[in-house]
């Protein structure tokens, strides 16, 4: 738990970055657009101007969300996994392949059932990065960041050969999920699918796992202090395995959902950096479980508004990009926050 | 005599409101040697901080030789001719005494001073050690050298960089009677070659033995500057704490009963596999304390580590209740009530960035009490912490306060309270007061006494060899891993008796383990 001061401090550096990427691209805007105004007005204003578009928003902070979260469990454990992409092809592909091979099978039955091999084959898929780091010191960026690409590629592999739809033509995916499996939309016309609400229910369970019970307490105390942790009879390297692996199975749920709520089946690529945004959520969310849904949110504004952006002006929705990589560079330049707490604790500890 | 420093009224207002200095006078004479004691946040480390341009005061003059003194850093201050030896050693392990003490410094010779002058370096530091009589020597590597000579590079470093004013932090922290004699005779020679010497030290013998003068600081506060001739410990340690404190422990003497804990040849070896332990036998009883004595670094972190389940054993056995504690797991030994108050509160004893409540519960958020389910119960641990704060005086705004927010002190009740908290039948206490001011050093020794009083069995590690001898029933002493001698602490045992074993000097004919 950290004292109102401090997450007041995060807070506002938080906001004050994603403040100044703002306005770095509003720079841009000026610079290169011939009605600036325009421009800068269907970026913020356009995605809230009407239900569809906040449905959009809504439907891409969905796998933020999951991956953000992810990545804020193993972070938190002082874990610095990359390996959230990975993890989410492992788990959807798993998810689908029982939503294909399992016809005729209650809905009831069958969708709970996608969801546990979803997280179980992201879960497996972490463990992998995390026992070679608890056992044999290997380091988990390398370790992740290399075992994204067997995911992706094996994966591919698959859905290219083994497991494609015959009818599918020159697209690589499998056949389409029986309807009643997909995840259908909250109200009828929103444009939003039900993803939103497990999303919301998984930032309450993690948050409860993190701040509540006692794996959490023992992930957090890891991640801190794994010296403090192990002289409390704490089982460090198991506890690393279980981060990655809850990591693992968020990361599988983000992959299943994307597919059960957007694609409609598993399609190749079709994450395309999910698990890497979820870093950047991570980042800005400074772990903390409410903060993923806040920053998820926010980045998927961007991103529609980016969208939006070009259809109702001249200006391309790369500058999301721009925006973006603003945010990762002011966010993860760590050393600010830093230097904004040691100058507070000094403060604070000065009287010796 | 001249006067050579003079600090008036010197404030120290940090900007969060921390008044670290509140009007502090100090006045130093050309050549003596000026004691400045006082507790932990007393505002030493402030006032030297400031004196040595580190911090800027909020208000109060400094003066350096009759003239006004405005210092932008430390460089300042050492071209004025003050140097500061650190209680922390700030040297290079892999590079020789001489490049230590030139480091910043180098003497350049040869066209566009391209290259360093080392055998005029070696020269100049040969001249120094003759000098001063500060025995090193200059071309071994720093890390083959004992603790004692380390010290003396630290001193020639800012001999060498020309001080005449030298504040030496607390020198004789990490040092043996014999080196903490050296040291002595090394300070007296530096005044003879008309060195002034700021000495900062919380062990009053010592400022009795060798300052002059003596300034008492308290609560950021001069308090009094005394003549060290005209006073004794007694009163400055009220000054200095502001009521009478007792200086040895008050006890009975020990009434030992069954064994608790019976080590057998116990062997360990580190990370390289070079042997740290070597056939350790050790017999500690209901209602005793046994203390280790020996200079770190001989085996005591290992012996703690080894019989708390942190280290392994390479060979022998740890029989607590007649049940081996090797090959068991921290969290068992734990649970068989075991206490294990580590030597490094800040690294091992604490996680400094989380709250004293999730401290204090690190020994008990398994147990049932404490948990609904998976849940830890959140408002049970705040209570316990509060009762926890309140028996062991742990003064902090609130449970919900970072541990990294207190003083030393306190935060080593926090460890203390956590440890004592199971009621345990074996305390493992290493370095227990360890930089923590007097007030909490009483406190943490009475506790002590106290569950020795109640049948519990303590064994207790310390560089500070009178806190072993003042608390302990018995004294093994280590070195090199081996414990060379176990004696009974009664009024004939020395420290110099002690400090030679230490030293391995002495040794104890061995008398054969009991099988």
């Amino acid at each position: 738990m950290k004292t109102s001061k401090t997450l007041y401090l995060d807070i506002t550096g938080i906001v004050l970055a994603a403040l100044i990427a703002l306005v770095c691209g509003f720079a841009v805007i000026l610079v290169t657009s011939s009605d600036p105004l325009a421009a800068i007005k269907s970026l913020l204003v356009d995605p809230l101007s009407n239900w569809f578009n906040v449905g959009t928003i809504l439907n891409k902070a969905v796998p933020l969300i999951f991956t953000g979260l992810a990545l804020s469990v193993a972070f938190q454990s002082g874990v610095f996994s990359m390996g959230a992409e990975g993890q989410l092809y492992v788990g959807g592909f798993l998810g689908s392949l029982i939503a294909i091979s399992l016809p005729g099978l209650s809905p009831w039955i069958h969708l709970p059932l996608i969801f546990v091999c979803a997280m179980i084959g992201g879960a497996l898929f972490g463990a992998i990065p995390g026992y070679l780091k608890a056992y044999l010191n290997a380091n988990e960026i390398v370790t992740t960041l290399m075992l994204n690409f067997v995911a992706t590629l094996g994966t591919s592999y698959f859905v290219n050969n083994v497991f494609k739809d015959p009818s599918s033509g020159g697209y690589a995916r499998m056949e389409f999920f029986e309807k009643d499996l997909l995840l259908g939309k909250i109200i009828p016309g929103f444009s939003a699918h039900a993803g939103i609400l497990i999303a919301i229910l998984a930032v309450v369970v993690v948050h409860l796992l993190m701040y509540k019970t006692k794996l959490g307490y023992e992930l957090r105390l890891v991640g801190k202090n794994s010296q403090f942790a192990a002289y409390g009879g704490i089982k460090t390297k198991r506890v690393i395995i279980y981060s990655i692996m809850i990591g693992g199975a968020l990361a599988g749920l983000a992959g299943i959902v994307e597919i059960l709520g957007v694609h409609g089946t598993y399609k190749d690529n079709f994450s395309n950096g999910l698990g890497f945004d979820g870093i950047i959520i991570a980042l800005l969310a400074r772990n903390n479980p409410i903060g993923v849904l806040v920053a998820a949110l926010f980045y998927a504004y961007i991103q529609v508004g980016a969208q939006t952006m070009q259809m109702g002006s001249d200006m391309p929705r790369e500058l999301a990009v721009i925006i973006q990589v603003m945010l990762v560079l002011l966010v993860s330049a760590q050393a600010i926050f830093t230097y904004l707490k040691q100058r507070y604790a000094k403060d604070q500890k000065a009287v010796k | 005599m001249t006067i050579l420093l003079e600090m008036k009224e010197i404030h120290k207002v940090y900007p969060n409101g921390t008044a670290a200095n509140r009007g502090i006078d100090l006045t130093v004479r050309e050549g003596e040697i000026h004691a400045l004691v006082g507790e932990n946040g007393a505002g030493k480390s402030t006032l030297m901080k400031i004196l040595f341009g580190l911090e800027a005061p909020t208000s109060g003059t400094i003066a350096y030789r009759g003239s006004p003194l405005k210092l932008q850093g430390p460089r300042d201050a050492i071209r004025q001719g003050m140097g500061m030896v650190h209680q922390h050693f700030m040297l290079a392990p892999s590079l020789t005494v001489a490049e230590n003490i030139v480091l910043g410094d180098e003497l350049r010779r040869g066209p566009l001073s391209m290259f360093r002058d080392q055998l005029k370096e070696q020269d100049e530091i040969r001249k120094l050690i003759e000098t001063y009589g500060l025995k090193v020597d200059p071309l071994e590597k720093v890390e083959h050298i004992p603790v004692g000579q380390k010290q003396r590079v630290e001193i020639l470093k800012v001999l060498y960089r020309g001080a005449k004013l030298i504040i030496l932090d607390e020198p004789t922290a990490v040092l043996t009677p014999q080196e903490t004699d050296e040291l002595f005779h090394s300070i007296k020679a530096l005044i003879g070659q008309g060195h002034t010497i700021i000495f900062i030290t919380h062990k009053l013998r010592e400022v009795m033995e060798i300052s002059d003068r003596v300034t008492v600081l308290r609560a950021g506060k001069t308090i009094a500057t005394l003549e060290t001739k005209n006073t004794n410990q007694e009163e400055i340690s009220r000054l200095m704490v502001g009521r009478d404190v007792l200086f040895s422990v008050e006890k009975r003497p020990a009434e030992p009963k069954d064994t608790v804990l019976s080590v057998r040849r116990l062997n360990a070896v580190n990370e390289k596999g070079a042997p740290v332990l070597r056939d350790v036998s050790l017999e500690i009883r209901q209602g005793e304390i046994l203390g280790i004595a020996g200079v770190e670094g001989n085996g005591q972190t290992e012996l703690v580590e080894v019989l708390t389940g942190l280290h392994p054993a390479s060979s022998g056995e740890a029989l607590y209740f007649g049940e081996n504690l090797i090959g068991k797991s921290v969290a068992e030994i734990r649970a068989m009530k075991v206490g294990h108050v580590p030597e490094d509160r800040q690294t091992s004893g604490a996680c400094l960035t989380s709250s004293i409540a999730e401290n204090l519960i690190l020994d008990h958020y398994r147990n049932p009490e404490f948990t609904w389910g998976p849940f830890i119960h959140k408002k049970k641990m705040k209570e316990f912490a509060k009762v926890m704060m309140q028996l062991f005086d742990v003064r902090a705004a609130s449970e919900e306060a970072m541990a990294g927010s207190l003083s030393g002190g306190n935060l080593q009740k926090v460890v203390i309270a956590r440890e004592l908290s199971k009621n345990p039948k074996l305390l493992i206490a290493s370095q227990p007061t360890r930089g923590v001011d007097i007030g909490a050093i009483e406190f943490i020794h009475r506790e002590i006494v106290k569950r020795r009083d109640g049948g519990a069995a303590v064994l207790l590690v310390s560089a500070e060899l009178s806190e072993v001898m003042s608390l302990s029933d018995r004294i093994a002493v280590i070195y090199n891993g081996e414990i060379v001698a176990v004696l009974d602490n009664d009024e004939s045992l020395t420290e110099q008796e002690i400090g030679y074993y230490m030293l391995g000097v002495k040794k104890q004919q061995k008398e054969v383990a009991a099988p």
